[in-house]
């Protein structure tokens, strides 16, 4: 009824046509379902929750040049200034700041160095009591630690004997077990977990097994350069950020105040080529499409030129309109699926290039399915137009001209 | 002959505006969107000291225990020890070498002219100048006796100096780097680089430092890096010293070998130096291992060309190609539709050479015209780039070679597409067509 068998015979007399577009398809399909699978992995890794609220923290770096002045004093003072500022619910000095991409990290054990144990990598946060309100996070078991648990300075004989631990790092450590009142060892240091946080990011997005698993400990140890964090009310972080600055200045003079960011934008610039790269593969395959439906279209018009006498005979003889439809539909259809069986290799193949040579995930083949039925409907749209056209040639035009 | 083609081309292309049109800028926005990728890849690669990248080597030793492994794709640490460091530097070699670090201060006059600033600082020994070709404007590198006594000396970059003194001559000013007192000994121009090579450990694409002060003051002002230090087993850090004397890795360390006899001296040394140390208890591996990379081996051993670039220049090549294969389906309709008229012609006697030219002439200019557009598709998708991402300002930019290459890759892409079509369209018998009409 479809008469395939003639169509697949017209075909194979003009192969180069058909051949151009079963290329095109191939390779859209191939690429579009590639591309598309790589934006759904960048989108879930830039929407990822990151347990703070972004948009009401901010950070500011502190060089001191003064050598008047004891720096632990100095934060203390300034912690108290920042604490009172209207609009402001928590601020503290800490060594680390989350989602930048700078930090400390190191291996935690369950034994002390130098006996053999399993070893965890994760990022660490030196800070005071005050850390967990200014980050917000959650802490799902335990408690925080207190001002006396706090460690001032490094001291090798004074180091911290607890700290906080997100539940990724204790899971991994102790699986199966409650982490909360573990001991685990920093180096030859051994820390008692007194609480378990939940959902708290670091500060390397990107390094998938460390990105959950941090430690807070209660050190306070400001360097010359040295930083704060900062957590307002909504709404007025803007307002409280102008401030600082001058703030800080009137405190102590000698210092210079830099890197005034907000969380969300130390997290955006981390994220930035992720953004992009995600940016440029919807910008490809959106003219990808684009090309390759005006490819079908122009082919198709050209076709219908070529045989206009053709379909004249054809009405001429009898045929209706939809049955001249149908035969551009259905050519069109043939080479499509053709193409697409070509492109859903091709885009298996290349999924499988890209995961061998960079950190892509393997691609998904719900997505190639998608691809594919999307590029035929798109052919399906492509062709439908210049079909109408063709049906609508008079049959008179196959008597006139011979 | 060839501008009369070029006439015949031209009449074609207005003789069927829409679908030349259309031709056009499937090139243009296919050449645009790999030109796009192809000049961040060029910039990410391109060679940044090319007059002697093949004479500067970096330098790794392997120091760690057997069974220490580290994340460099041959587990060499991409740093050294700062005694290794101390004990190259100071070898009785007749080769120029430099010892780098980066550390930063606050960079200040100890008055209120100038709002004190934070200013990355680079840590190097005296020959680093002459090796990577950093031109003085004013004075000069520091003396051998003052790099031996850690004097506190500096050379700054231009734009530094007129910020902090309002002028490029600022040999003998004084400055600050926190508490300490520096003076200029030398002001160089500007370090342009796109790609810090001598030190990929903090982002390949980070601006160079406009500071530089002797590598002797890590020791005697006890200046620690802003880089990254990375250890291998635990070793309690409580005073500099302990640092000072550590396994821990945190420098860089370069050497300029002139010729391949130099290497082997240098290799020479190096694995003679390993020995040494052997017997001091260190480099306890069985095989003593070392490594010399110049300037381009060591971009390509850090993965410096961004992998996401490298995809998106796979892609944008694909993407190049069914454009192509666009354009050929559409030259097929156009030149096929012309088949009397070529039949008319080959009557008159036009040669199936001629008539083959004629069309290769017509899809060149297809081929110009689409390169045309590329370039400004291109411009536009590069400054999206650089509206993006801040470091990208000198990567996403096309230099001259680039934009040469776009129209050479849009008329040679456009000439491979038409010889199908201009083959099909010059063996067109002419009688055939003669009869119809």
């Amino acid at each position: 009824m479809l008469e395939i068998k003639p169509i697949f015979n017209a075909l194979l007399r003009s192969k180069v046509g058909a051949v151009l577009l079963l290329i095109q398809i191939a390779i859209t399909t191939a690429i579009v379902s590639n591309a598309a699978f790589i934006i759904k992995d960048r989108l879930d890794y830039l929407n990822q929750p990151t347990g703070y609220e972004e948009e009401n923290i901010f950070k500011f770096n502190v060089m001191t040049f003064g050598t008047d002045v004891d720096l632990i004093q100095q934060v203390d003072l300034d912690e108290q200034m920042l604490r009172a500022m209207p609009g402001v619910v928590d601020a503290v000095q800490i060594s680390a700041v989350p989602l930048s991409g700078g930090g400390s990290s190191t291996g935690f054990r369950l034994k002390p160095v130098p006996e053999k144990s399993k070893s965890v990598n994760a990022s660490y946060f030196e800070t005071d009591e005050h850390g967990l309100n200014t980050l917000g996070v959650n802490l799902i078991a335990g408690r925080n630690f207190t001002e006396g648990e706090v460690v001032l300075n490094r001291d090798y004989s004074k180091f911290p004997k607890v700290a906080l631990a997100t539940k990724a790092l204790m899971d991994d450590l102790y699986p199966g077990e409650d982490g909360l009142g573990k001991v685990i060892y920093m180096g030859d240091k051994p820390l008692k977990i007194i609480g378990v946080i939940g959902m708290m990011k670091g500060p390397w997005l990107k390094i998938e097994n460390r990105k959950d698993k941090s430690v807070l400990l209660p050190l306070v140890d400001p360097r010359k350069l040295h930083q704060f964090l900062v957590r307002t009310e909504p709404e007025r972080r803007a307002e409280v950020m102008k401030q600082i600055e001058n703030a800080m200045h009137t405190n102590y003079s000698k210092r210079v105040i830099q890197d005034l960011t907000g969380l969300d934008v130390k997290k955006a610039d981390y994220v930035a080529e992720d953004r992009l790269m995600m940016r440029m593969l919807v910008i490809l395959i959106s003219v990808l499409v684009l090309v390759t439906a005006l490819g079908i279209f122009g082919l198709t018009l050209f076709n219908i030129n070529k045989r206009t006498k053709q379909i004249g005979t054809r009405r001429a003889l009898g045929a209706r309109k939809s049955a001249i439809i149908s035969y551009f539909v259905v050519e069109n259809s043939l080479i499509c699926i053709a193409g697409l069986i070509l492109g859903v290799c091709g885009a298996v193949l290349l999924g499988q290039q890209l995961m061998s040579h960079y950190s892509v995930p393997a691609l998904s083949n719900l997505y190639v399915a998608v691809t594919a039925i999307a590029v035929f409907l798109m052919s399906l749209l492509a062709v439908i137009g210049p079909a109408r056209r063709a049906a609508n040639i008079d049959p008179s035009i196959a008597t006139r001209t011979i | 002959m060839f501008s009369h083609y070029i006439d015949l081309s031209w009449r074609s292309f207005k003789r069927t505006p829409l679908v030349s049109l259309l031709m056009v800028i499937a090139i243009g926005v296919g050449i645009g969107i790999t030109m796009t990728s192809l000049s961040v890849y060029h910039m990410m690669s391109m060679d940044p000291i090319p007059e002697k990248s093949d004479k500067l080597f970096a330098v790794q030793l392997q120091s760690m225990d057997e069974g220490e492994s580290w994340w460099s794709p041959d587990s060499m640490p991409y740093q050294l020890t700062y005694r290794d460091t101390e004990n190259l530097l100071n070898a009785d070699l007749p080769f120029k070498r430099a010892a780098l670090m980066k550390t930063g201060f606050s960079v200040h006059l100890n008055s209120d002219k100038v709002k004190p600033f934070l200013e990355q600082t680079r840590v190097a020994s005296r020959d680093a100048f002459d090796m990577f070709n950093l031109p003085f404007i004013n004075g000069g590198v520091w003396s051998k006796e003052q790099e031996s006594s850690a004097a506190p000396v500096a050379v700054i970059s231009q734009s530094i100096s007129k910020k902090l003194f309002g002028t490029s001559n600022s040999v003998g000013e004084t400055f600050y780097l926190d508490d300490l007192s520096v003076r200029v000994v030398g002001v160089i121009e500007d370090w342009k680089l796109h790609i810090k090579y001598f030190d990929l450990n903090n982002g390949s694409f980070n601006k160079p430092e406009h500071i530089f002060i002797p590598f002797s003051l890590i020791k005697a002002n006890e200046i620690d890096t802003w880089g990254n230090t990375n250890g291998w087993k635990h070793e309690p850090v409580k005073v500099f010293n302990d640092k000072l004397q550590s396994e821990k890795f945190w420098l860089q360390f370069w050497v300029e070998l002139n010729n391949a006899s130099e290497k082997r001296v240098f290799e020479a040394y190096l694995e003679n130096y390993i020995a040494e140390e052997k017997k001091a208890g260190r480099f306890t591996r069985e095989k003593a291992e070392y490594k010399l990379r110049d300037v381009n081996q060591w971009i390509s051993y850090w993965e410096v060309v961004n992998e996401d670039n490298k995809i998106m220049v796979a892609l944008s090549f694909m993407f190049l190609a069914v454009c192509l294969a666009n354009i050929l389906g559409l030259l097929l309709a156009k030149f096929l539709r012309r088949a009397p008229e070529v039949g008319v012609r080959r009557a008159l006697g036009a040669s199936k050479k001629q008539v083959f030219f004629q069309h290769i002439v017509e899809v060149g200019m297809l081929g110009l015209f689409g390169g045309v557009i590329g370039i400004i598709v291109a411009q536009v998708g590069l400054f999206g780039i650089r509206q993006s991402l801040s470091y990208y300002d000198a990567l996403a930019n096309m230099d001259i070679s680039m934009l040469m290459t776009a129209p050479l890759i849009a008329i040679s892409a456009c000439i491979i597409a038409g010889l199908y079509p201009a083959w099909l369209v010059c063996n067109t018998t002419p009688a055939t067509y003669l009869k119809t009409q």
